[in-house]
């Protein structure tokens, strides 16, 4: 029995640098973190901070780095997450900056999704309504998922595009667009994608990282689709978009993603700046003897990839 | 209204010594300009006396791209790729490629699941003659490795152990994540990487970077990012004492060799050689480096395999 807890200690109005507090925690790891943080904060030291309210993963407030690894506290047994050494780290969401010891600000967090105008805007707000406004079950059900986001943020803490561009909106954010576009009852498809087509969604890396989701929104399935509905609505003239089709063009050709095709399809075939600040990588590339083929023959039996892409419709540059 | 078939099983029995015959999907990287990846896989698979028959009629897996575009296309071209596995009599399809593997999975994973998708597949690949039956299981050389060669064995074909060379694992995103998917290894606590790096004598280095993302699939998107991310990631191994890394993705290994030039600004210089999966396990199985493309490496691999006395000075 008993454990320790290492805490992460700051307080950006006073210290400089931040400190670590090891606390011995007297009780069983059946407990979960937060349990134990709420332990440490009643029985060691009151000033020990952190955001808590409901204790069982509905609020969205607890998140936190457990262990190197961003999830809810109140979700997470000590058991399960226990070091070797009979320890459990604590430390502050990263990818925010550090207010006091766990809690962070959450501004950038909170502006990105403003920015979505999240309600939702019918092209019939205006008149008297006599009736409500009905969803069939079959069209609420792709929205189910994502209406069980708590916005709890370990998502975009998770984000390693996040972590190296904050310009970039977070898989929450996009969640949400995602939430309004799919909305039949919604009237703003477009104005939302290319809203959220300026916040940067096409910097999405495909990492899967957000699929750690503590409530299993998965946002990455979302983030494909928003892709999509900015295609549908006709905002291709930006690098991802081009990227995805011109992939999509190269398949249907020769069967293959043609690699040299796709960079001069994405920069831009005449995007002198931009195929220039290909240069150093291609120079390399070049020296290492590993230039991709300028023209690739297409795979045997092409026409059946032609088909394919036929019958489904399926857009290409 | 589709029903859902059983769940599909994540991963398969190890095959007997008799039995190693699998279908091989090397992936468009791996045709193009990572050929050394190419070249090293069929060398080492002669070395393990397995066989594997490329498929080549088959289309790109899409790369993880192509369901921006269209949310069937790249299913159903997988399904054709799978249909060409049976028609072999092969059930295994092996990849080489991170990408390749998660995004091949995930597509049999909705056929295998969903009547209505199986039946759209086999829809289309009727008006050429094909049908799916589902029976292929798609893996990466990576699990093969462990599950049907063994560490107990590997080890034992070990002729020039790596020396203690510090090698960094690369996982990368798509051969762990998402776990639904992929399965075959905790994805937030994998360990196969490692396990071949040991059991090859070397040193595997623990660092947060290594289940993170390279960046690739944004590198157009905006400038720097990918060499951000590579960054990032490569001050971690080089900070826990890493010479070189270790990745079962070509793409990964564009990025990580490629983009570090561009990091050093930001993330100070650090210039870790990066080996594909194959090319380190056949060099530790005594396939003479030269053979391996190492001169097909932006960052050369020479010296640090030099100094662990595993290549001549000759290699780049």
């Amino acid at each position: 029995m008993g454990f320790t807890l290492d805490i992460f200690r700051y307080d950006d109005k006073i210290d400089a640098e931040p400190h670590r507090d090891r606390v011995e925690i007297d009780q069983p790891t059946t407990m979960t973190v937060l349990d134990a943080l709420e332990y440490a904060k009643a029985e060691v030291d009151g000033s020990i901070s952190f955001r808590r309210s409901c204790r069982s993963a509905i609020c969205g407030s607890c998140s936190m780095n457990i262990n190197g690894t961003t999830g809810l506290a109140c979700k997470t047994p000590v058991s399960q997450v226990l070091k070797s050494d009979n320890s459990v780290s604590v430390d502050p969401m990263p990818n925010f900056q550090p207010m006091k010891d766990l809690v962070v600000h959450m501004d950038p967090f909170w502006d990105k999704y403003n920015r979505l105008k999240p309600y939702l805007q019918p092209a019939d707000k205006d008149e008297d309504h006599e009736r409500e406004r009905r969803v069939s079950p079959e069209d609420m059900k792709k929205l189910v998922a994502v209406a069980n986001c708590v916005m709890c943020a370990t998502c975009y803490a998770l984000c390693p595009v996040v972590s190296v561009d904050p310009a970039f909106a977070g898989p929450a954010a996009i969640a949400y667009a995602f939430r309004f576009i799919e909305d039949v009852r919604d009237s703003k498809r477009k104005e939302r994608a290319a809203q959220i087509s300026d916040d940067y969604l096409w910097l999405c890396a495909h990492c899967y990282a957000c699929s750690y989701c503590p409530k299993h929104v998965d946002p990455h399935d979302d983030i494909i689709a928003v892709k999509r509905a900015t295609i549908e609505e006709g905002l291709t003239n930006h690098a991802g978009p081009r990227h995805a089709l011109v992939v999509a063009k190269t398949i249907k050709q020769t069967g293959m993603l043609h690699e040299s095709e796709v960079v001069q399809g994405t920069v831009g075939r005449f995007n002198i700046r931009g195929l220039l600040k290909q240069t150093p990588m291609m120079i390399r590339m070049v020296k290492a003897g590993k230039l991709p083929p300028f023209f690739l023959k297409p795979v045997p039996k092409v026409d059946e990839i032609r088909t394919i892409f036929n019958t489904l419709e399926a857009p290409t540059l | 209204m589709a029903t859902v078939m059983e769940q599909p099983a994540l991963r398969r029995q190890s095959k007997s010594a008799q039995m190693r015959k699998y279908g091989f999907f090397p992936g468009c990287v791996a045709k193009e300009s990572c050929k050394e990846l190419f070249n090293s896989t069929l060398l080492l698979a002669e070395k393990l006396g397995i066989e594997l028959v490329e498929l080549t009629a088959a289309s790109c897996c899409g790369a993880s791209v192509l369901n921006d575009t269209n949310r069937d296309v790249a299913r159903v071209l997988n399904a054709r790729t799978y249909a060409q596995a049976e028609a072999l009599g092969l059930d295994d399809v092996i990849t080489i490629c991170s990408t390749c593997t998660g995004h091949m999975r995930a597509a049999n994973k909705e056929l295998m699941e969903s009547e209505a998708h199986m039946g759209q597949a086999n829809a289309i690949l009727g008006k050429f003659g094909a049908k799916y039956e589902g029976t292929v299981m798609v893996r990466h050389l990576l699990w093969l490795l462990i599950d049907d060669i063994g560490l107990d064995e590997l080890k034992k074909m070990v002729v020039k152990p790596l020396n203690g060379l510090k090698v960094a694992p690369f996982y990368g995103c798509h051969i762990i994540r998402p776990e639904s998917v992929n399965g075959w290894e905790s994805a937030r606590n994998p360990h196969s990487l490692e396990d071949i790096i040991e059991v090859l004598g070397g040193e595997a280095i623990d660092y947060a970077g290594k289940t993170r993302c390279c960046g690739f699939h944004v590198q157009l998107e905006k400038d720097g990012i990918a060499a951000n991310m590579v960054g990032q990631n490569m001050r971690m191994a080089k900070d826990k004492g890493a010479e070189a890394v270790l990745t079962p993705c070509p793409l990964c290994h564009l990025a990580l060799d490629g983009y570090q030039a561009d990091s050093a600004a930001r993330w100070g210089r650090t210039d870790l050689p990066t080996f594909h999966l194959p090319q380190l396990v056949a060099i530790a199985l005594g396939i003479d480096p030269s053979l391996l493309g190492m001169n097909k490496h932006m960052i050369p691999p020479g010296l640090v395999l030099q100094s662990h006395d595993l290549a001549p000075a000759h290699v780049a």
